[in-house]
């Protein structure tokens, strides 16, 4: 069993073609961006509910999502909008979901990035239990392999997750059948407040593969193509019959756990070297300047874009009706056909 | 009906073979159970089936044995001892269009399994609208000497979670029949099947292949004028016993058989205690906000002008299943205390 392929090392080959290389830039500018906004808003009392920050992780989320195919699936956490929003889903509908209207993935029924659209871009519902969703990639990856239709199933969760026997459970399960799955790691070095040393006793996460019989990987999430390259080896394992694959991808919590969260637990100056070496988006943007993949103007065009993109969403989201109050009622049993026809509109745009 | 032979090992296993119908049609509990699943698996392939010693071994009451054989081992899955990924599995499956049943050695480790049950299975359809048409199975109950960890009913817990239906057959018949329902439901369904009932009660069961018992419907299993039992499970056969020694007392008892635990067929309860005017409410689940507590309160909000007497409840206390033959006995609801209980409520 080959495990423990500790990379450092830099990322430099730009393997990937041009146009390739601009969106994965796009989805990084646009979670940044995004996650800005959301945060002031928020600050502003004009975003009700919760925002969990992936501000810092940008490398992580579109680095392993964007080595997924259309019918790949992703069980994601609510850390993880970014790489929801690389799988495809509509910025437009995700900012609806934020602001409780009907046209959010959710109709209202759950709010920020617990997120998910199965029928349309196979994303998972985000659950708060994590790492919850990682017995039910289980199921999915079977029916691939059951069905040898060659799709893999993708599962993300963090660093405090690997102390939950779910998580154990699911990675065993997994070796033993062989299945199309690759399980990430997003360690972000801190649970909440508590940091790895007391979630694990061993050196790195990644090690841990060799226990369950499947290659581990440790990669440096502020470099977005040392994550995707090492996605693409495991999402390519998968589909081929290789099994199941353990990325440790390490970066840093930039923000709290949660909007409410001034994070004073994380030490300054590491967030300080963290943020001036190891930002993936601005370190990516450079990267591509450098190679000429892009020139200043088409950064400019790139801000102005999402830019709008942000304006849109927010505006098409404030536009959206509340859902109507009995539509709470509706919509446990499949038999009710709430979710197999159109919801109601008339739930007006002012909440009490 | 009629009462088959008993064999049991600790705690209710099956160590002897499922056995079959007798010559005349008549199947126990345990065969109509198997029957459901083998025709529900010939029928559909989409249909399949996971969980801890159900293949080779066939399962440890023998519900499945012989399947592994004819299905083979990508619809017959032995699994690792991992109940949250049993659920999980269940569930990741039918978001991909499976419909998965997943046996649980016994009820009492759904409880091993309860935030992938609770949280993902009963909660993810009215968050998304992905449809899961799970059914989890398990043992239930008590009456085998199977002590705290072999004889739970677990029926209220995932009644109270909402988005899961709660099935607790009594007789071979409502077994099969309710069992093909589960399968074909778009929904979550718990089966519950009473480890006490498997080889205790056999009688005719339908062999058409489309015989289905509806989910959320009650049954009248005794007409009767005096008073109302209202049960479910192995109780209903404690309540049958009582019933006719009770009628050698001049007492006429009525007995609604629930069925269904969860969606609850109030109409049932309710036309029976305006017919009786008196409710004896049995269950073998704890009676401190149990499924007897809810069915009396119903009756007290719906049917309070009907009442002749206090709703009365009989059920075992929030304690564990005891071990020792006394201990057991006396903690869950026996025939006298059912007696006892009706005697009284027909004295108002």
């Amino acid at each position: 069993m080959a495990t423990k392929v500790h990379r450092d090392t830099g990322s430099t080959d730009l393997s990937l073609p041009d146009d390739q290389l601009k969106e994965i830039l796009y989805l990084l500018k646009l979670a940044r961006y995004f996650d800005e906004r959301m945060e002031a808003l928020y600050r502003q009392g004009r975003l009700p509910g919760a925002i969990y920050s992936g501000r810092g992780q940008e490398g992580t989320h579109v680095g392993v999502t964007f080595a997924l195919d259309e019918g790949d699936s992703l069980f994601p956490t609510h850390r993880d909008l970014t790489a929801q929003l690389t799988k495809g889903l509509d910025l437009k509908r995700v900012m609806a979901q934020f602001w409780g209207r009907i046209d959010g993935y959710t109709r209202g029924r759950d709010g920020n990035s617990h997120i998910g659209d199965w029928q349309g871009n196979k994303t998972f519902t985000v659950m708060s239990h994590l790492p919850i969703a990682y017995p039910v990639a289980i199921g999915a990856a079977w029916a691939y392999q059951r069905r040898d239709d060659g799709h893999v199933a993708m599962a993300i969760c963090g660093d405090g997750s690997t102390s939950n026997g779910r998580w154990h459970e699911a990675l065993n399960w997994s070796a033993i059948f062989r299945l199309p799955v690759v399980w990430v790691v997003n360690n972000n070095q801190f649970a909440y407040s508590t940091p790895n040393t007391r979630e694990f006793a061993v050196p790195t996460i990644a090690e841990r593969a060799d226990a369950y019989g499947m290659p581990g990987v440790r990669v440096d999430g502020a470099d977005v193509l040392e994550v995707h390259r090492a996605a693409k080896e495991a999402v390519d394992r998968a589909r081929e019959g290789g099994g199941p694959t353990l990325i440790e991808s390490v970066s840093l919590r930039w923000r709290g756990h949660a909007g409410h969260d001034p994070a004073k637990y994380v030490p300054k100056e590491m967030l300080d070297n963290y943020v001036a070496d190891k930002d993936p988006v601005k370190n990516f943007q450079q990267l591509l300047l450098d190679r000429k993949v892009v020139d200043d103007g088409d950064i400019e065009e790139l801000n102005g874009r999402i830019e709008r993109e942000f304006d849109e969403g927010y505006e098409y989201a404030l536009a959206s009706p509340f859902p109507e109050p009995g539509d709470a009622f509706k919509g446990n049993w499949v038999e009710d056909g709430y979710w197999t026809s159109e919801p109601g509109r008339d739930g007006g745009t002012e909440a009490g | 009906m009629a009462t088959a032979k008993v064999e049991t090992g600790a705690a209710g296993h099956g160590a002897e073979p499922r056995g079959k119908r007798s010559d005349d049609g008549q199947a126990t509990y345990l065969v109509a159970i198997a029957e459901a699943l083998w025709e529900e698996m010939e029928r559909d392939e989409r249909v399949y089936m996971l969980g801890e010693d159900i293949g080779a071994y066939g399962g440890a009451f023998k519900v499945t044995e012989g399947f592994i054989e004819h299905f083979g081992d990508q619809r017959v899955i032995d699994t690792p001892i991992a109940e949250e990924t049993i659920v999980g599995m269940a569930v990741g499956s039918a978001m991909e269009g499976f419909r998965p049943v997943a046996e649980f050695q016994y009820a009492d480790f759904m409880s091993s399994g309860f935030d992938e049950i609770t949280t993902v299975l009963s909660r993810y359809h009215y968050r998304s609208g992905v449809p899961l048409p799970v059914v989890l199975r398990g043992p239930s109950g008590g009456g085998v000497r199977g002590s705290s960890f072999h004889s739970i009913n677990p029926e209220p817990w995932f009644a109270h979670a909402g988005g899961i239906k709660v099935v607790c057959p009594a007789f071979p018949s409502d077994a099969k029949g309710l069992l093909k329902s589960a399968i074909r439901d778009d929904n979550p369904v718990m089966y519950l099947e009473h480890k006490w009932i498997y080889r205790r009660i056999k009688e005719q069961v339908s062999e058409d292949p489309d015989f289905l018992v509806p989910i959320g419907k009650a049954a009248v299993r005794r007409e009767g004028s005096d008073v109302s039992i209202i049960t479910y499970g192995a109780m209903v056969h404690k309540a049958l016993e009582a019933a006719t020694s009770l009628e050698a007392k001049g007492i006429s008892v009525e007995i609604v058989d629930l069925r269904t635990v969860y969606p609850m067929d109030e109409e049932t309860v309710l036309s029976s205690v305006a017919k009786t005017s008196r409710a004896l409410v049995l269950s073998e689940s704890y009676r401190v906000l149990g499924i007897g507590a809810e069915v009396a309160a119903v009756i007290a909000e719906k049917a309070f002008e009907h009442l002749d007497a206090p709703v009365e409840r009989l059920s075992p206390p929030n304690l564990p299943v005891p071990f020792s033959p006394t201990l057991e006995d006396a903690f869950l609801p026996g025939v006298d205390d059912i007696e006892a209980a009706v005697e009284r409520l027909s004295t108002w």
